[in-house]
């Protein structure tokens, strides 16, 4: 299976889902009962159709392709690392996001960044990485919160 | 007459000192992440907006334009210079852009891009000035049932124009459709697809949504391309400046391009790539010596820079006097509009007159101070090349998550950037477009509700939207759209059979 017959079946669950979700919406209590539905409903539909077209136009290019199989393969392998990157960015954003009110912008800013950086950068610029995120998270506090008025939480206890 | 003095007015906004600081600062920003790969205007304008809303609209809307004009200045810098476009439009400036750095010819490359990007953006600012306010007067007579006609033919234009396979295009659209629908219905009160989450029922912002596809997504996409490094960006320059020779011989390229640039922006689908790569064959056809280009025209780098800029101007069009945005940058430009309380289609010239025209204005302004930044300085500028992108990326997240946090200062945003900036990544590795996805979550509330009003004044009568000769014009414009690049596609297969 190739990423784009993936996305056609994907597709298709999702207008599936959609058009049942769709026509069991409540009716109004105003003017025209199912209007809040139509609209939906054809969206659910035309999903549906569109990703049966995906589906067999990417079925005919499959039988074409049986040869090339092999180069896809290869490719495949090499994608294996990044998708640890994209998933550790992935748990840094939810970690920020958890942290993000209770330990203040500036704390939490730093702790994201460096992580980030250390994915990116790698830690063996740690010093390089460390001034990069803390100058960054001043700076947007500064300009942001204290010059233009951007609320942006506080660390208790802490000024900043 | 009355253009003319709006746009006086207009330029009094824009030339207010503070103002111009604000356009030169955007200018600057838009300028760097212009220049970072995979980043373009479109990223810009969305992940620098949230946090501009609180300079209030006129300041925020020139702020932008700043960010907009900066971003395209930018990616063609790292075109010519690194051959790595910043987004689709620059990518037309790498043919001769890089050619002509690799020869040592990089000043004559960065000056002549800056040069025809200013002079097709104020030939096309010329143009819309003219234009604008006759189309907003048209615009006035279409009703509910025309408007939603319009939105259908606009979305399908951008579905079927988008690269591929065309179903890919409609899915992406439909996605972006789905996703506006989510939220409690503004007509009926009725909850949809709100999964019985509060933060849900005011609907999904749809700068998170832009954010999260382009600033997010597009970190996500790098990590494949960051070990491979980075070619390093010459440092040392010249005068910046081009001779009388390269000149003459750019002069017709840039004014031809111009004007056609404009054209192109302002069909819904078609934005400043298709313009850019399109003005770049025109010219190649044109050229007396056509084997120089791809190897360091100056013509190659003057006519889709030009184009370019022109195209973006255009693609304001459709967004200021119809609602209905032609790109993803203009998609963006409109949410900005929306998120300050504008409402772009006619009424926004006769309603918002004075920030409408200061906008316009400011797009003159803008375009001749981003010229003035990008030739004398362009040798400081581009130092942000050097900077390894492994740095910058963690700082355009960075930027992200401050973006979101400022459009409603919920945190609960931050999740939806991750889930739509996998999403983002997702469809692009599928290579489904994602232009079309923005498009439809920025119009998909105002399409269904030009539906609903069109259906409850002809009392649910699906007739109404073919009760017009105007709708059954937009009605056989969608088919066209639709059947046009198909027709295209059996066309060429035939003629590739007869010739085998």
């Amino acid at each position: 299976m190739n990423i784009s017959l993936i996305s056609g079946v994907l597709a298709l669950a999702l207008g599936l889902v959609y058009t049942i979700l769709a026509l069991a919406l409540p009716e109004a209590s105003i003017g025209i009962p199912f209007a809040p539905r139509i609209f939906p409903s054809a969206l659910g539909i035309a999903m549906i159709l569109f990703s049966i077209i995906l589906i067999f136009s990417e079925l005919k290019k499959q039988k074409k392709e049986n040869d090339q199989k092999k180069e896809k393969e290869k490719e495949k392998k090499k994608n294996n690392p990044y998708l640890r990157q994209i998933l550790l960015t992935c748990v840094f954003s939810v970690l920020y996001a958890v942290l993000f009110n209770r330990i203040g912008y500036v704390f939490s800013t730093v702790l994201f960044l460096e992580a980030e950086l250390w994915l990116f950068n790698g830690i063996k610029k740690w010093k390089l990485n460390t001034v990069v995120a803390v100058a960054f998270s001043l700076f947007i506090y500064i300009v942001f919160s204290k010059l233009l008025g951007v609320y942006l939480p506080l660390t208790p206890g802490i000024w900043i | 007459m009355d253009t003319l003095l709006y746009l006086i007015q207009g330029l009094g906004v824009a030339l207010q000192p503070i103002n111009l600081l604000w356009v030169t600062i955007g200018g600057l920003l838009g300028t760097i992440i212009g220049m970072l790969p995979g980043l373009g205007p479109a990223t810009g304008v969305a992940v620098l907006l949230p946090l501009t809303f609180v300079m209030g609209p006129q300041a925020s809307l020139i702020t932008m334009a700043g960010v907009y004009y900066g971003a395209m200045y930018g990616g063609s810098r790292a075109s010519i210079l690194i051959n790595t476009p910043g987004d689709g439009a620059a990518v037309a400036a790498t043919f001769d852009g890089y050619p002509m750095t690799l020869s040592g010819r990089a000043e004559a490359a960065l000056a002549i891009s800056a040069i025809a990007s200013f002079i097709g953006g104020i030939i096309a600012t010329v143009i819309m000035v003219a234009i604008a306010l006759p189309v907003a007067r048209f615009a006035l007579k279409f009703g509910p049932a025309e408007y939603f006609m319009l939105f259908v033919f606009a979305l399908s234009a951008t579905a079927s124009m988008s690269k591929g396979n065309v179903s890919k295009g409609f899915i992406s659209t439909i996605l972006g459709l789905m996703i506006a629908m989510i939220g409690i219905d503004g007509q009926s009160g009725v909850k949809r697809f709100t999964f019985g989450v509060l933060e849900l029922e005011s609907g999904i912002d749809f700068l998170v949504i832009i954010i999260a596809v382009y600033a997010m997504g597009e970190v996500f996409k790098s990590f494949r391309g960051i070990a491979e490094g980075r070619k390093k960006a010459q440092k040392k320059f010249g005068r910046i400046w081009i001779s009388k020779e390269e000149w003459k011989r750019s002069l017709m390229p840039i004014l031809r391009s111009a004007p056609f640039g404009f054209i192109i922006g302002a069909l819904p689908g078609a934005g400043g790539t298709m313009a850019s790569l399109l003005s770049y064959n025109n010219e190649k056809n044109l050229s007396k010596h056509p084997d120089e280009f791809g190897s360091g025209a100056i013509e190659g780098v003057a006519a889709p820079e030009s184009a370019n800029n022109a195209a973006s101007v255009g693609a304001m069009i459709p967004m200021l006097t119809l609602g209905i945005p032609g790109s993803g940058t203009t998609a963006v430009m409109m949410g900005a509009l929306l998120m300050l309380g504008l409402q772009p289609g006619p009424m926004l010239f006769t309603q918002q007159s004075t920030i409408i025209w200061a906008l316009i204005a400011s797009m003159f302004v803008g375009n001749i101070i981003l010229a003035i930044i990008n030739i004398p300085l362009a040798g400081a500028l581009v130092r942000v090349l050097s900077v390894p992108p492994k740095i910058l990326y963690p700082i355009v997240l960075g930027l992200a998550f401050v973006g979101t946090y400022a459009i409603s200062y919920s945190v609960v945003d931050f999740y939806l950037l991750i889930i739509f900036g996998l999403v983002g990544f997702f469809l692009s590795a599928a290579k489904i477009p994602v232009t079309p996805l923005i498009l439809a979550v920025i119009i998909g509330n105002n399409m269904e509700q030009s539906f609903r009003r069109a259906y409850t004044i002809s009392d649910g009568n699906l007739g109404i939207f073919f009760g017009s000769p105007l709708a059954i014009a937009l009605f056989i414009l969608t088919i066209a759209s639709i059947a046009g690049p198909w027709l295209q596609k059996v066309v060429a297969k035939r003629k590739a059979a007869a010739e085998a």
